[in-house]
């Protein structure tokens, strides 16, 4: 079971649920156009009919208290970061990302990060991700075209990403926050060793 | 209740008509331009990338403006024939002024090639290199003609309610609450505007800071916001407007639907509680467009899961469980209005559900931005909201049972039905796949095989925009000519 849960990406999950819950609204909507033929009191159907909501509400709650209690604790904010393995800077601008080791320690305009990095896998990497001009978002992509991690690139505010690179290989980043004409052209690279 | 005058009753609908028919020709127009965009992303039509945006701006904007006031126009008519009276004057001086500012955001996006997107995401509009100054400066000024227009005629119709019904205790319902239900009953709809109205309210206020913060910047550059601030400001108010479209529909489908099924459906205890959660989380819901910004402090990014999760219960548990009752076992007559809404239903809990997915934080860090967005966005407004609107012009158009002998609307509406489905299903392929939102091709992308993946999902998403397209000229040919027709027994 475990195994199936580690198979199956973030998206397939979200895309199986809501496959679920559009089977789930289809079946009632097939079963009300099929019932509706046959005539029956308007209390006796509500008593039928709110005893199953009566249910339906117990059951919504007790989900919703449980999916809020796991999911929430998988979210991607420094308070629940590890104490990372390394630091890397990223700074978003109008059309290109500049990223280097480290802490930017001076004004943006010096700061001297490339499009291009190399990082190791299996290190808990902590990415400072900040912009020079306008909204940009820092979406990393591995080699099989699957987004896995991201952060808003957000001028005056900087946001600490952290990642794990499972395994070495190309890694590309995208700009997932419209941010001008050639936002779909805004890319860089990183390589994992 | 109020009973109407034949003169107040033909005024009526001769407003709702003109408001009626400048919907029906924007809104086709307004899906084509979403064509030529995903014509573009499939590679088979050349426009610029200018192009592209000013028109994803456009789209975007017109789309949640055109079906904001479509569904308030249908409340104004429904609220003015019925239950309080409102002032005919102030929803023609509203029409003008959403069409002035309607042209304004035209000539912006077409002349002037501004494309900084439908949430001007602060600093893009001043900074985006390829459009006018003017284009800029004229875009903000449209939409504070268009916030100002919403305003008005929000607070007209929540003033003359209240006029009408009481205090804002009794429009919310909060009198059901003890142990006696009140003698004067509250009719749905008039809480559930109540209820989505005055979080519009408030969002249109925030929008109004926010467009006046970005005017101050367009005429003095020097001056530098804050932008985390200024996008809590745009997306309170862009997606309240949205949410509060939505259930201004399920107003009048709760009005309206009891007319086809014989079964009332009025204001009870869980009904008022429903409504009052719903005013309440309508308002922090919008907080999930921010979890990608981890600076925000964290109780927001909290509030916004909590708020989505828990406006599940409003809908689900006392609307969807409404629809069950209104009609399981009723021996109804079928036609294209119960089954507009019934769909309608559909779509929203199909879209709410894949939306509540999005809201989850810990999947929001993998879905934000692909299209998933626009998917589960796509699914309640095209199949949701656009399926009531559509409901309630037949209405409109139709005398008592004169849709049930007409076969045209049904083979438009399934028509369109299944291409939106189809439409819809090419954005949820495309979230799955992690292809980007907002994106005017997807050639610069390497990794795995997104580009050819998001390509290949937009043409045919083109393809089924080309049926919903026949579906929907197929239903105009029996509501163009019924609308325009000088009677109408239905009122």
């Amino acid at each position: 079971m475990n195994q199936f849960n580690l198979l199956l990406t973030i998206q397939t999950k979200a895309a199986i649920a809501s496959l679920i819950g559009a089977v789930i609204v289809i079946s009632v909507v097939l079963f009300l156009i099929s019932t509706s033929s046959s005539y029956e009191e308007k209390h006796a159907v509500k008593e039928k009919v709110y005893k199953a909501r009566f249910k339906y509400f117990l059951f919504l709650s007790a989900a919703i208290i449980v999916v809020l209690f796991i999911s929430l604790q998988y979210i991607p904010y420094k308070k629940f970061q590890t104490k990372a393995d390394m630091t890397v800077s990223v700074v978003g601008m109008q059309w290109f990302w500049k990223m280097g080791q480290g802490v930017i320690d001076k004004s943006l305009d010096e700061f001297e990060g490339g499009n291009e990095i190399e990082l190791p896998a299996n290190k808990a990497i902590k990415f400072v991700v900040t912009s020079k001009d306008v909204n940009h978002n820092f979406a990393i992509y591995n080699s099989k075209g699957d987004l896995v991690a991201q952060t808003q690139a957000m001028p005056e505010y900087k946001n600490e990403l952290q990642y794990t690179f499972p395994k070495a290989g190309e890694y590309e980043v995208l700009c997932l926050e419209y941010c001008g004409m050639p936002h779909g052209m805004m890319t860089a690279k990183i390589h994992v060793k | 209740m109020i009973q109407a005058s034949s003169l107040e009753l033909r005024q009526h609908k001769k407003l709702v008509t003109v408001w009626s028919i400048t919907f029906l020709i924007l809104f086709p127009v307004l899906i084509t331009f979403g064509l030529l965009m995903r014509m573009k992303q499939g590679e088979v039509l050349n426009i610029g990338h200018d192009t592209f945006y000013a028109l994803m701006t456009l789209h975007g904007l017109g789309m949640a403006g055109v079906l904001f006031s479509i569904a308030w126009a249908a409340l104004f008519y429904l609220i003015g024939t019925r239950y309080a009276r409102l002032n005919i004057k102030v929803g023609y001086f509203i029409y003008f002024l959403v069409l002035i500012g309607t042209v304004e955001l035209v000539i912006a996006s077409l002349i002037g090639k501004f494309g900084a997107g439908w949430y001007l995401l602060y600093p893009l509009p001043f900074k985006g290199a390829n459009w006018a100054s003017w284009a800029t400066g004229l875009s903000i000024i449209a939409l504070i003609v268009l916030g100002v227009a919403w305003l008005i005629g929000s607070l007209h119709v929540v003033y003359a309610l209240s006029n009408k019904y009481g205090s804002f205790y009794k429009l919310m319902g909060w009198n059901y609450l003890g142990k006696k239900e009140p003698e004067q009953k509250l009719p749905s709809i008039v809480l559930i505007t109540t209820a989505s109205l005055v979080p519009a309210i408030l969002s249109f206020l925030a929008g109004a800071v926010f467009l006046v913060m970005n005017l101050m910047q367009q005429f003095e550059p020097t001056l530098a916001f804050d932008p985390l601030l200024l996008k809590n400001l745009v997306f309170f108010f862009g997606h309240t407007l949205v949410n509060v479209t939505m259930y201004l529909g399920v107003a009048w489908v709760y009005a309206l639907l009891p007319e086809y099924t014989k079964r009332e459906w009025g204001v009870n205890k869980v009904v008022v509680l429903s409504w009052n959660g719903t005013f309440i989380f309508i308002m922090f819901a919008y907080f999930h467009h921010l979890y990608m910004d981890f600076a925000q402090p964290l109780g927001l990014h909290y509030a916004g899961q909590l708020a989505s999760y828990f406006s599940a219960i409003p809908a689900t548990v006392v609307t969807m469980f409404g629809v069950i009752v209104q009609f399981y076992h009723s021996k109804m007559k079928w036609s294209i209005i119960p089954m507009t809404f019934l769909i309608g239903m559909a779509g929203w809990a199909i879209g709410g559900f894949a939306a509540v997915v999005d809201s989850t934080i810990s999947i929001n860090k993998i879905l934000h931005n692909t299209l998933w967005v626009p998917a589960h966005f796509h699914t309640y407004m095209l199949l949701g909201i656009v399926l009531f609107i559509f409901g309630f012009l037949f209405y409109l158009a139709y005398c008592n049972s004169e849709e049930r002998n007409d076969p045209k609307p049904g083979f438009g509406f399934w028509t369109f039905v299944v291409g939106a489905f189809g439409f819809v299903l090419m954005f949820y392929l495309g979230g799955m796949n992690s292809v980007p939102r907002r994106y005017s091709d997807y050639v610069a992308i390497e990794s795995g095989n997104v580009h050819h993946t998001g390509a290949l999902l937009a043409k045919i998403a083109a393809v089924f925009v080309g049926i919903i397209l026949i579906g929907l000229f197929t239903m105009y040919g029996s509501l163009f000519v019924k609308l325009l027709k000088p009677s109408k027994a239905n009122s």
